[in-house]
């Protein structure tokens, strides 16, 4: 029975070998676009010129970052992401706001219609949104909210659906006991809110919050088709425009190549350390939030 | 965390969409009996309903009748209720040669997405789960996640860059390896769908894979013993119990990629606008709706929310068929 269960161990140890040798290969195909726009970035034109081009620069330097983040009159690349930032964190914080009281209500309080409406909200989610665009253009238009970041920072927390959902769950998961002890102290609705709950389910908070921040700031089209000028773009939307005078501005020590290579890591940057940083939130997220629903 | 509180809500969700259907149309009978209760409800929720119907469901209403008119933005006489004009846009679209290609462009790269992405998620997500070093899965799944938190933009573009003729990766490998012409990869008509469909799987199948994996996690252990001592090898495990008991995750992913359909980011990024690429070869039926909606002619909102509003049907159609066959109803 021993032998057997050593052969056993060996046996998996043999079949850890492979999984983690076959991970590594796809890890690193995964990784080699990233890497590649990173290395670039970091080379000169000489060594972007190169016959054989190797995966990691032989001379590192900033010059294409420095370029691409001073040279104002051409790059508007700070102001963007500036835009990107205040976009992603003002959505941040009414969708925080927005889910938790909304989800609180759904968790605990008796209101007359909260069944009706919930079951409202879970129906209305297998409506496609089709035609939406077209008509989100208008109503902005009418609400004066078009070209502006406010506009913006109303419409992506409005899809609450999934936040509420993750907020909703964290308020149910609240030990009943804690909230006995806070009624009998006499505590009302908002202290019950503000004081037992709501520190109770930051972690929930936190998961709404990251993946609406990556959601803005990866956030296309809607942004695309809100915003008319270039001041007003956020970082996503301004790479895409960089073709065409990139190449043709580039001064002789460097290639159009290596600067949209500078802009796409700088692009990148935010999300990939929020990511790391986080990344326990996204697996806590993904498990919460979509496949509950 | 503590197990949550079960609702009456959550037991009739569990039972599927026709259950909630049904308990709606019993809550709008009973719901003037019921007491008032407490009223700071409303208020909690206010900021959020509101939101949601003034963003939300009054442009998806607003839609439905856009779809019924020859409603073009820069003709303000053909605004409101002047541009209604029937069934004119669908007998149009009926008789649009473009509309049908960029359809047909549309399927043909869901077709490419879909299987490759299910099985590589799949597959990779069965690995990861197997290995046992907890530091080794942790940082796999980071990695096979991370291209999803990317800015779609960002992500297309960095493929871009790979496939560069001149400069990108990719060609020098293959030229090292011996092909001597490698070809325009989103140069030319011929490669370029496909050459658009592996960011696209690049960028999204992380998402996926994670998905997966957090159904495998959730797998009881016991079920495994059960089947090892039933003396199931490792294939036989993960046929009779990993992929039954997924189904609700494989329901859940074939609904969100059937949505790929339209793929209008990937497509505008990679080509650096709505030209659909190299002779129009990857004009996908999303783009084709923007461009009609938002670039060409008079900006042809009515005709582009009648595409849009056919496109969202198919989408119905196809989750639809999803639910019956997969016969699982909430995922």
């Amino acid at each position: 029975m021993a032998a057997a269960a050593r052969r056993m161990r060996r046996y998996f140890r043999g079949d850890q070998l492979f999984f983690n040798l076959a991970l590594l290969i796809i890890s690193l195909i995964c990784l080699l676009p990233v890497v590649w726009v990173v290395s670039s970035s970091l080379k000169d034109r000489f060594e972007l010129y190169m016959a054989t081009p190797s995966l990691i620069p032989r001379h590192p330097t900033l010059a294409n970052y420095e370029w691409m983040l001073t040279r104002a009159d051409m790059s508007r690349l700070p102001l963007n992401l500036w835009n990107s930032f205040q976009l992603a964190m003002g959505s941040v914080i009414v969708q925080c706001i927005t889910a938790s009281m909304a989800g609180f209500a759904f968790a605990r309080l008796d209101f007359r219609g909260r069944d009706l409406l919930f079951y409202l909200l879970i129906m209305l989610m297998f409506i496609p949104r089709a035609g939406g665009l077209m008509a989100l253009y208008e109503l902005m238009e009418f609400l004066h909210l078009r070209n502006t970041h406010i506009g913006l920072i109303l419409w992506y927390p409005s899809a609450i659906s999934v936040a509420l959902f993750i907020m909703r769950q964290n308020f149910l998961s609240v030990p009943r006991e804690l909230e006995e002890a806070a009624i009998i102290d006499g505590a009302g609705t908002w202290r019950l809110f503000l004081n037992v709950d709501l520190p109770f389910v930051m972690g929930g908070v936190v998961v709404v919050a990251i993946f609406e921040f990556v959601y803005v700031w990866g956030e296309y089209l809607v942004a695309l088709t809100m915003l008319d000028f270039p001041e007003l773009e956020t970082v996503s939307i301004a790479v895409t425009k960089l073709r065409g005078w990139s190449a043709h501005f580039t001064s002789s020590v460097l290639a159009g190549y290596g600067a949209e290579c500078a802009a796409y890591t700088v692009a990148m940057l935010p999300v990939i350390i929020v990511f790391i940083l986080m990344q326990r939130w996204f697996m806590r997220g993904l498990s919460e939030g979509i496949l509950k629903m | 965390m503590a197990e949550p509180r079960m609702q009456k809500v959550d037991q009739v969700r569990a039972q599927g969409k026709a259950a909630v259907v049904k308990a709606f149309v019993g809550e709008l009978k009973t719901v003037r009996q019921q007491g008032w209760g407490n009223l700071w409800g409303y208020f909690f929720i206010a900021p959020a309903i509101i939101m949601y119907i003034v963003f939300q469901a009054w442009p998806i209403i607003r839609g439905l009748f856009m779809a019924f008119s020859d409603y073009r933005w820069l003709l303000p006489e053909t605004h409101g209720l002047a541009g209604f004009n029937g069934l004119d846009n669908w007998i149009e679209m009926i008789h649009d040669k473009t509309f049908w290609r960029s359809l047909g462009i549309a399927f043909k790269f869901t077709l490419l997405f879909m299987p490759f992405t299910l099985f590589f998620s799949l597959f990779v997500a069965v690995m990861i789960s197997k290995v046992q070093h907890p530091v080794a899965a942790a940082v796999y799944r980071v990695i096979a996640y991370m291209p999803v938190v990317l800015p779609t933009s960002v992500a297309m573009l960095v493929w871009a860059k790979l496939y560069d003729p001149k400069f990108g990766y990719l060609n020098v490998m293959l030229q090292k390896i011996g092909v001597k012409n490698p070809p325009n990869w989103l140069g030319s008509p011929k490669t370029a769908l496909y050459a658009m469909t592996i960011p696209t799987i690049w960028s999204r199948f992380g998402y996926w894979t994670l998905l997966f994996l957090v159904g495998i996690y959730n797998i009881n252990r016991e079920i495994y013993e059960a089947a090892l001592v039933d003396g199931a090898n490792g294939w036989q495990q993960f046929w009779y119990v990993t992929l039954p008991l997924l189904k609700p995750v494989f329901t859940l992913v074939l609904v969100l990629g059937s949505g790929v359909v339209s793929a209008t980011v990937e497509s505008m990024a990679l080509f650096k606008g709505t030209s659909g690429g190299p002779a129009e070869s990857c004009l996908t039926a999303g783009v084709y709706v923007y461009r009609t909606a938002f670039i060409h002619g008079d900006m042809r909102m009515g005709y582009a929310a009648t595409m849009s509003l056919f496109l969202g049907i198919i989408n119905m159609i196809i989750t639809a068929i999803v639910f019956k066959t997969m016969r699982t109803e909430r995922a």
